[in-house]
């Protein structure tokens, strides 16, 4: 029935040719030609090299990519790939590329991915991100072996990078999903993943797709849908986090990333009011040892305008913070910039208050998260300019200690959004 | 000649305890119609105030920052202020309706005229309350995407976005309800374009080089700010 609607003819076509199929990896696209190539390749050694017995398919979803993205995964020359690989497949390696139809957006792109799985039978599913140049054979296999080998039905990657990378997720998805969930996932919003049939059928079930969430959100969606509904779950080492060709503009970025974990949010929120805690998730492999470098980032440039935003925007922060957190991030403004420091307590509260007013809609919920941007600026620049010399240890030392902030909080946030 | 003064006093008097025998009885009947309205209009306002209550105005207020406007201009919150409007609606009404039955000449027509006011008025009301909700969020929005655009003087440039929508929608409001219609619209025309060409004047000649930053800002060769320096996934 969803089958229909997703998957135009000429692609069930496709698939009733493929049959069944044991693993099947799926690369979403919109516009990735100059980033497609060493993606695809990756994919097809992954297959020769690691799962040479299985019935393999790689499906490219495209949103209408106008630079030939479709044209270059269906001409992708095996020659290329195998000259590389030490092994051979003994089985044919199927390919397709198809449009999706409806908004684009990713979620469209997944579904039709998921659907796909759905009618093949897969036994594991990986999807993977077409925006990056670091995808390795190696990367698509640790995705796929815990479900094909160990019956787990979702894969978080964990990337090798500083810790001093990635501050929207260090800072705030990750603590506030950690402290929610109660599993320690670190990477909550990455856009590659591994899954069972079991998990991909139940997604399919979902009513997220034609939502907001299933449009922008769908990588945290399915992260938070695999922790709350109760799936084996596991997280599996990747090769250095993979820089991205193309880069939102950051308030884009925030907006989407953001709305999306509180939708997230109140969507499990019958699972997480009960939970208490965190609990490690198993590593199925560890990431490869390669040494990762130090970003460079100056983040006293962040930290300049925050006393100003927080003036300017006083008469909006006083309807979504509670008085002493606002009487705080007020003391906290009137600092100089150079000695700013946006302590753990302060920074929790300040998130917690802010799903709290999202989730009773005390204005636009765009409006509230827009609010909370500045404020993460300056909680960011804050920290890199505090460890910004730091050793690795020392600030994974601070991230955990704020993750175990978020966590002991967490009983005065559910007070709060059951008394609501 | 003290006969025809005598006459005319008892038939003075004579008028006087006819047309008190006629007045007394609409007076009592005015007086009943006002207190009834009274009574009539405070169970109005019971009944919208529980309603309103239901409906939860109060946080429809919050939401679209009616709610800060009306305490900023010393007025009850929002369930409050609509149930204010229906009791004296019905209560004016009411001692209109009171004040005709005693049969004043020139009070004769008030009624008609105040009904035929009632709709311009709650039209009035209904533009004000749209434009305090528009003005409202458009000052959020405004002052948001400023902040994080950071563009300069956004508390500045989101007020003025607020009041210029107020005053446009003050001016509607009035010109519904006919209030100095001719003074209104040519008071607000001659402001308005006063204030378009005095900050066109100011911006052109003065503000060059601000106006040259803001559009280097906005259209930038490079990453638009610090915050787009560095990846934050």
């Amino acid at each position: 029935m969803a089958q229909d609607s997703v998957l135009s003819d000429e692609l069930l076509h496709h698939l009733m040719a493929v049959g069944q199929v044991d693993v099947l990896v799926g690369v979403p696209t919109l516009n990735n030609a100059s980033t497609i190539r060493p993606v695809v390749r990756a994919v097809h050694q992954a297959f020769s090299r690691y799962f040479p017995r299985d019935r393999t398919l790689l499906i490219n979803s495209d949103g209408g990519s106008d630079d030939g993205t479709p044209g270059m995964v269906r001409n992708a020359s095996v020659d290329d790939t195998d000259t590389v690989t030490v092994s051979h497949t003994l089985r044919t390696m199927h390919r397709i590329s198809t449009p999706y139809h409806g908004v684009p957006g990713k979620g469209n792109a997944l579904r039709q991915i998921m659907t796909a799985a759905e009618l093949t039978q897969a036994r594991a599913v990986a999807v993977l991100n077409a925006d990056v140049t670091g995808i390795t054979p190696e990367g698509v296999a640790a995705l796929v072996r815990p479900v094909r080998d160990q019956q787990f039905d979702y894969v978080a990657p964990v990337y090798q990078r500083h810790p001093l990378e990635g501050p929207l997720v260090t800072q705030l998805v990750r603590p506030l999903m950690r402290a929610a969930y109660g599993w320690q996932v670190r990477e909550p919003v990455a856009p590659e993943f591994g899954c069972s049939n079991r998990f991909v059928t139940h997604c399919l079930e979902q009513d997220v797709w034609d939502s907001e969430l299933g449009r922008v959100g769908i990588d945290l969606w399915v992260t938070g849908e695999a922790l709350a509904k109760g799936f084996k779950s596991c997280q599996a080492g990747l090769s250095p986090h993979p820089a991205t060709s193309t880069r939102t503009p950051f308030g884009e970025l925030f907006g989407q990333v953001v709305d999306s974990a509180f939708a997230c949010l109140e969507r499990h929120a019958p699972y997480w009011l009960n939970r208490n805690g965190s609990e490690p998730m198993l590593l199925a492999s560890p990431p490869p040892s390669a040494p990762v470098e130090r970003p460079v980032v100056d983040g006293t440039r962040l930290t300049e305008a925050f006393a100003k935003d927080v003036e300017n925007l006083q008469s909006v922060l006083e309807y979504i913070l509670s008085g002493e957190t606002l009487a705080n991030l007020e003391a906290l403004a009137a600092k100089q910039p150079e000695r700013l420091r946006y302590p753990d307590a302060l920074w929790v509260s300040t998130v917690y208050d802010v799903l709290l007013a999202y989730r009773a809609g005390v204005m636009r919920r765009d409006h509230i998260v827009q609010v909370l941007a500045p404020l993460y600026l300056g909680r960011t620049g804050s920290f890199l300019r505090q460890y910004a010399t730091s050793p690795e240890a020392e600030i994974d030392e601070a991230l955990e200690n704020l993750c175990r902030e978020f966590e002991r909080s967490k009983p005065d946030l559910i007070q709060r959004w059951n008394s609501r | 000649m003290a006969q025809m003064i005598a006459n005319a006093i008892r038939q003075a008097g004579t008028n006087f305890v006819e047309s008190l025998a006629l007045f007394l009885p609409r007076m009592v009947t005015t007086l009943a119609i006002i207190i009834f309205g009274w009574l009539i209009a405070m169970l109005l306002r019971t009944i919208v105030r529980a309603v309103a209550g239901w409906l939860r105005i109060n946080v429809a207020a919050e939401r679209f920052g009616v709610a800060p406007l009306l305490k900023t201009a010393d007025l009850p919150p929002a369930d409050a202020l609509l149930g204010a409007i229906v009791f004296w609606l019905v209560w004016l009404g009411f001692l209109l309706s009171g004040i005709d039955v005693l049969g004043f000449t020139s009070l004769q027509g008030l009624l008609a005229s105040f009904w035929a006011f009632v709709p311009r008025l709650l039209f009035a009301v209904v533009i004000l309350i749209i434009g305090f909700v528009v003005a409202n969020f458009a000052w959020r929005a405004t002052l948001l995407a400023a902040v994080n655009g950071r563009v300069p003087s956004p508390r500045l440039l989101s007020g003025a976005v607020r009041w210029l929508i107020l005053i446009l929608t003050g001016a509607m409001a009035l010109e519904q309800i006919a209030v100095a219609r001719t003074v209104v619209l040519t008071a607000f025309a001659i402001a308005f374009g006063a204030l378009s060409l005095a900050v066109a004047i100011a911006f052109g000649i003065g503000g060059g080089g601000i106006a040259k930053r803001i559009l280097e800002h906005q259209f930038p060769e490079q990453p638009r700010s610090s915050a787009d320096e560095i990846s934050h996934l």
